[in-house]
């Protein structure tokens, strides 16, 4: 049996087997120093067409009745919002302040109750909620068949 | 003309008269990893929620901003602290539907997913749920509401793939 052949073979695989895993590290350590980068937002880019061209609207004066009409209303505007907010940030603190009523009463009645009251709810996360739609849905509507395609933009680092 | 002369004048006592960089506030580097999420501390009885992410997702650009903007104001005023309010990437959608009369895809429209996430930290177990309710009365048509807590995941898919590395990790492991 000869033997010079296999022992040949022996050698040179683990080194090449060596020097290979030793470039990767090398690829993967050079790969690692660099920062990952995030993903550009494409809602945060105004397209080009927007910027190129050279359509300037021309606004015609408003007559002065016109310009105290929308001053008046804005102004209308303002002060119903603004009812509104306080009456929203009423809301939330009478909210606020009756719960911790209730909890103080509890408090009173039972401390244990009380104790498991105070604890967060494990069951809150994760919240989903759809939100109101203008139109309810259609009954008996039969909607054509398709599909849709995901075509969004793959950034590679 | 004239240069102006920055010798030292080490023996005088004018020494270092010029010197004004070292009264400015100290700025930051700019090249800095992204840091890893923080997660808070649960005290004994007053539970309070780690980081939480407010996810609005609309096809509306406008509404699903404003309603986001929104949010960041009302954390503000009920002195919720806000850690971040990004945007996510926008997600393009091409949707095609069968013509009646033949087997071709008719291409109908291209809608454009848009994702606003508000993070914050710090919320209590009881003023929770008002919070909740005070987003949820206020949420416009249209935009789908999503809260849960943040996680690594989250913070890693806004970052950019490398399939180069992820090779070179598959194939050393």
């Amino acid at each position: 049996p000869c033997r010079a052949q296999p022992k040949k073979k022996k050698k040179v695989d683990v080194k090449r087997e060596q020097a290979q895993k030793d470039r990767m590290k090398k690829k993967i350590k050079k790969l690692e120093k660099a920062a990952p980068e995030m993903i550009p937002i494409e809602d945060f880019v105004t397209p080009l067409k927007y910027s190129d061209s050279n359509r300037v609207r021309s606004l015609s004066p408003l007559s002065f009745e016109e310009t105290e009409r929308r001053v008046l209303l804005m102004k209308r505007w303002c002060l119903f919002k603004q009812k509104q907010d306080k009456a929203e940030k009423k809301a939330i603190q009478t909210l606020v302040e009756a719960q911790q009523e209730a909890l103080k009463e509890l408090r009173l009645e039972s401390e244990e109750l009380y104790q498991a009251a105070i604890r967060r709810d494990e069951g809150l996360f994760p919240f989903e909620r759809d939100g109101p739609n203008y139109t309810p849905p259609l009954p008996g509507y039969d909607p054509p068949e398709g599909k849709s395609v995901d075509i969004t933009k793959v950034y590679t680092q | 003309a004239f240069l102006s002369c920055h010798r030292q004048y080490r023996s005088r006592p004018t020494h270092g008269i010029g010197r004004f960089k070292y009264l400015l506030p100290k700025e930051a580097s700019k090249k800095r990893k992204e840091k890893v999420q923080m997660k808070a501390i649960n005290f004994g009885t007053e539970y309070e929620y780690g980081d939480i992410n407010i996810q609005m997702t609309s096809y509306d650009l406008c509404l699903v901003e404003h309603f986001a903007q929104y949010v960041h104001k009302l954390c503000n005023q009920l002195s919720i602290r806000v850690n971040e309010s990004y945007a996510m990437p926008t997600k393009t959608n091409e949707l095609l539907f069968l013509e009646e009369r033949g087997s071709k895809m008719q291409v109908d429209a291209v809608l454009t997913t848009h994702q606003r996430v508000v993070q914050i930290s710090g919320l209590s177990s009881t003023f929770a749920p008002i919070f909740l309710e005070i987003i949820q009365s206020n949420q416009p048509e249209g935009v789908h509401l999503l809260v849960k807590e943040h996680t690594e995941a989250d913070f890693k898919s806004r970052l950019k793939s490398r399939p180069e590395l992820e090779e070179l990790l598959a194939q050393m492991s």
